[in-house]
């Protein structure tokens, strides 16, 4: 298997994982920090399959946009999610 | 009502694998017509050397036109919902 | 927020600012073009109403929405330039005028005064997304109590 498959698996696997953590996590800031890591590695994976236009959007939008969002809603209610 | 939910997801687990086992070669379309057509001729025609940028606002301009009223809509509706909220 | 987060915001913003312009800029050039780099430079606005507040661009939101009326109309205008032969007719394109150096076919450096309409819709779009989301963060920041975090 050569470099750019490793690569390619192990950035799968970790956004695979990523996602897992921001269901998995129960405060609410960490959780949307994972999603947050895992969009961007999915920004990775759009590069790595020689699509740089999505990558940029996706890196902008689902990195940055979406978590600023977030933060300023959890800023605005509570950071604890409720059992 | 668990075994239930236990088979639906070994359904869809097992969809997706056998999509993933049988999935199509990556970079090579059925019918590659109109990429050939793009890749030879946007040069020339739109002028560009971004071939994706040509296609997004010189041959395909309609569908632009339509993402940019998506983006003026929600806008707009974001807008209306929190106006007299913010002021 | 904290002296550590406002001074890397700081630092960081004109950064983001240079590069989401280079990306609308060079759009027909490079990868990228006008939507992406109107995210990154809303990004950018995100990071300023994240870390100083929302109330220090309270008083920009009636520019913003002129921004984006003034983007769609450039767009649309833009659009009904070609319309004697169809809607979205790249007129300018080869044409010696503004943008009208004709492209070497094949690999080459890459020069900004090509592309015709191109890089005007470029802008159009980056000026219209920079103030769509931007305007929607803002809102989302004033929405609701007063936060001193």
């Amino acid at each position: 298997m050569t470099l750019w498959g490793v690569l390619q698996v192990l950035t799968l696997v970790l956004i695979v994982a990523g996602a897992a953590l921001a269901v998995w996590l129960k405060d609410l800031l960490a959780a949307v920090i994972a999603l947050a890591a895992s969009s961007l590695l999915l920004s990775l994976e759009f590069y790595l399959l020689q699509a740089p236009d999505v990558a940029i959007a996706e890196a902008g939008i689902g990195a940055a946009l979406t978590t600023a969002i977030y933060i300023l809603a959890i800023r605005k209610t509570r950071r604890k999610e409720e059992e | 009502m668990r075994w239930l939910k236990v088979g639906a997801l070994l359904v869809v687990v097992g969809f997706l694998l056998g999509a993933a086992a049988w999935m199509h070669p990556f970079g090579l379309p059925w019918a590659s017509d109109m990429d050939d057509y793009f890749i030879a001729n946007a040069q020339g025609e739109a002028a560009a050397n971004n071939v994706v940028t040509s296609v997004v606002f010189d041959y395909r301009g309609f569908d632009t036109l339509g993402e940019a009223t998506v983006l003026l809509c929600a806008v707009v509706g974001v807008a209306l919902m929190l106006r007299r909220i913010t002021r | 927020m904290s002296v550590v987060v406002r001074t890397i915001a700081r630092i960081i913003v004109p950064m983001i600012l240079a590069f989401g312009g280079y990306v609308i800029m060079h759009g027909h050039l490079t990868p990228g073009g006008g939507f992406q780099g109107g995210a990154v430079v809303a990004s950018a606005v995100a990071l300023i109403v994240v870390v100083f507040g929302a109330e220090r661009l309270k008083r920009r939101k009636t520019l913003l929405s002129l921004l984006e009326d003034l983007g769609a109309i450039a767009f649309i205008a833009l659009a009904f330039l070609g319309i004697g032969v169809t809607f979205f007719r790249n007129v300018l394109a080869g044409g010696g005028g503004l943008f009208g150096v004709p492209v070497p076919p094949g690999p080459n450096p890459g020069f900004l005064d090509t592309g015709g309409t191109l890089p005007l819709m470029n802008w159009a779009v980056g000026l219209k997304v920079i103030a769509g989301l931007g305007s929607v963060v803002v809102l989302f920041g004033l929405f609701g109590g007063k936060d001193d975090r």
